[in-house]
């Protein structure tokens, strides 16, 4: 007699335990850099170097990078860096949204002259390899005066954030029921409103998913950063580095502590988003 | 102006207004050509309070004309009468047309209350709680105005549907596959419902079905389309009886009409078809010229047994024989048709696989069509 199993229950067959072995192991193999990471960055300068687990950890890196003495070492400010690179990422993600939701809905609803070659220039900002674009994108900038300033990182970000907001958005448009939107027309909302306040809201989830990515991806950039910017607007991705120091000593529990620190700001947006990433409020809308 | 008491007690204003579509035309194009003549040149003249289904396959341009009557596409050519306002040019919002969409949408976020307050709220109604309150004790669903959509079974969407075409009160009705996605009880139970409120209402209806059960027993007058134009305008009745072309034979009546070759036959005055090898059927066309080779419609329902042998008709041996209670169905080969030829047979009158069965329809429901434009001959 079969059993009747609640949801989330598991029968406890071998290949089920197997599946589940095989998922541990992949978990362990993919979390180890991240426990290296975490580990190297708790060790002194004199442990930096030994592959023991055991050793007596401490928080000092964390208090260097972030103090005078990081500078000293690096002749990088690194808090300054962390706090353009929140500016910087969270400006072009801004600009992204601003900009690319309208254009992912115009281009999810209608289907217009050249909307497919658009669609496509803008998806293969992300296929050319950053490190194609950067020697024009160099000169230009320093033609044209953006070279070290906000305004530029936030433009150059745009071919990393722009195409991630826009596919990503298009495609919820696209599953979004248009007739709900034509049943607003038809309650008396204008086109625009009835983009505000049926459409938009029914989109959110995506909204979420996209401004997570696009941060998180420019928030890793380490080219357009490294290249086209000097010390004003240079990045905690750049700042990282110079822990390894250029021909000088190399610290790598210092390293480690700094990348600790710049993995947090992504993370601690994903947790605040993620209440909204749930998917599936269109759901019962439409019957399809 | 009419004023109509709801059962309520209540009395709203509503104004029955006939619906006149005009040489409606609907092309679409891509970079500047014509790439797709979805209308053509649709003529209907709806009465006040008349409910009207447009009844075809899909693709056959039904759901354009509903929108292009909403106004949720833009009519290339001819005209939207509602009463004596041409609409062609108006936005949706401004046509005072109640949309039933086949897929009901209701706005998820919101309870079924708000999704009614939302129509009203967009037009500053004042007493749009009342309105509400008053609509769903009619429609029977006070119970599930503070339940959202998601928690709603297919009947109740359907309702609450309804219920937000009907909330502003629209002099025109229009309901895209109203039942198409309701189960077969809830189907016969909405049916009556909405001819019910339609009647009582007394809105002029527009409904769009591929079903022709769902046409028959809600319109007034069905109007068959295919490939954008209509094929035929009339009454049930009309349809079914007297249909004006091989299509709308074809596409109307279930099980479907048998069509077959013949070749049509005068002799002594009278005018008969022969179908296949020895096969003979009267028919009342005295236009189609002697020995022309046409397509000859038969419904099973129209067929007759019992037929005497110096009588003209069909005889063949029965392929299969069903038993269908009310009524039997017998498939016979008659000889010299390709096609086995479908009869309904009288309940009391068992048949077996491999019986000859001899049968005939009188000579009105016997139809002939053109060979290759299927109009009908008559």
């Amino acid at each position: 007699m079969a059993t009747t199993l609640m949801p989330g229950q598991k029968r406890f067959t071998p290949s089920a335990i197997l599946a589940d072995l095989t998922l541990l192991a992949w978990f362990v193999f993919s979390l180890f850099p991240i426990v290296w990471l975490v580990l190297l960055a708790l060790k002194t300068d004199a442990e930096q170097t030994t592959t023991y687990f055991s050793f007596s950890p401490t928080l000092d890196n964390f208090g260097t990078v972030l103090s005078d003495r990081g500078e000293e070492l690096t002749s990088v400010d690194f808090p300054t860096a962390l706090l353009t690179s929140v500016l910087n990422c969270a400006g072009a993600v801004l600009v992204s949204l601003v900009v690319g939701i309208p254009a992912a809905y115009a281009a999810g609803r209608w289907r217009f002259r050249g909307s497919n070659d658009l669609m496509f220039t803008i998806l293969s900002f992300r296929f050319a390899p950053e490190l194609m674009v950067i020697v024009p994108l160099f000169v230009i900038y320093n033609q044209i005066g953006l070279f070290d300033t906000t305004v530029g990182m936030i433009w150059v970000l745009q071919l990393v954030t722009m195409p991630l907001v826009v596919w990503i958005l298009r495609s919820y448009f696209q599953d979004l029921p248009e007739d709900l939107e034509h049943a607003a027309l038809l309650d008396g909302y204008t086109r625009r409103r009835a983009f505000v306040m049926v459409a938009l809201p029914l989109v959110r989830p995506g909204i979420a998913a996209a401004t997570l990515l696009a941060f998180i991806f420019a928030w890793n950039n380490y080219i357009f950063p490294l290249v086209l910017s000097e010390s004003e607007a240079s990045t905690v991705t750049v700042a990282i580095t110079k822990f390894l120091g250029g021909g000088g000593q190399a610290y790598y529990n210092l390293t480690a502590a700094a990348a600790v620190i710049a993995a947090l700001p992504p993370l601690v947006l994903a947790l605040t988003i993620q209440r909204y990433l749930v998917r599936g409020l269109s759901f019962g809308a439409v019957k399809s | 102006m009419s004023t109509l008491t709801r059962t309520d007690g209540s009395a709203q204003h509503t104004v029955a207004q006939s619906l006149v579509l005009d040489r409606l035309h609907k092309t679409y194009t891509s970079r500047g050509k014509t790439s797709f003549e979805a209308v053509k040149g649709i003529e209907l003249s709806i009465e006040p309070g008349e409910m009207v289904a447009l009844l075809g396959p899909s693709g056959c341009g039904k759901t354009t004309t509903l929108r292009l009557v909403a106004g949720l596409e833009t009519v290339t050519d001819g005209d939207i009468r509602i009463g004596a306002t041409s609409v062609a040019d108006l936005p949706p919002a401004k046509r005072n047309v109640g949309v039933g969409f086949e897929s009901y949408a209701l706005y998820p976020p919101l309870s079924v209350r708000q999704n009614l307050r939302y129509g009203l709220r967009a037009r500053k109604v004042r007493d749009a709680d009342q309105r509400v309150d008053t609509l769903a004790a009619r429609l029977e669903m006070t119970e599930l105005l503070d339940h959202r959509p998601a928690d709603l079974s297919s009947g109740q969407k359907q309702r609450v549907a309804l219920a937000r075409a009907l909330i502003r009160n629209p002099p025109v009705l229009l309901l895209d596959e109203p039942l198409s996605h309701l189960d077969a009880a809830q189907r016969q139970r909405v049916r009556r419902e909405l001819k019910v409120l339609q009647r009582e209402f007394g809105y002029t209806t527009i409904v769009v079905t591929h079903d022709q059960l769902e046409a028959l027993s809600l319109a007034d007058r069905i109007a068959v389309m295919d490939g954008g134009v209509i094929q035929q305008f009339g009454t049930p009745d009309e349809i079914f009886d007297d249909p004006a072309n091989r299509f709308v034979a074809d596409f109307v009546g279930e099980p479907n009409i048998n069509l077959v070759d013949g070749v049509v036959q005068r002799s002594g005055g009278k005018t008969f078809v022969r179908v296949g090898d020895a096969g003979m059927l009267p028919v009342t066309a005295t236009g189609v010229a002697d020995g022309r080779a046409v397509t000859v419609g038969l419904r099973p329902q129209d067929c007759h047994t019992g037929v005497g042998a110096e009588q003209p008709a069909l005889e063949g041996e029965v392929r299969v024989y069903e038993n269908l209670l009310e009524f039997g169905q017998a498939t016979v080969d008659v000889p010299g048709v390709d096609e086995p030829v479908v009869v309904q047979t009288p309940a009391d009158e068992r048949l077996a696989g491999g019986d000859v069965l001899r049968f005939a329809a009188d000579a009105g429901q016997v139809y002939l069509f053109d060979d290759d434009s299927g109009e009908r001959l008559r």
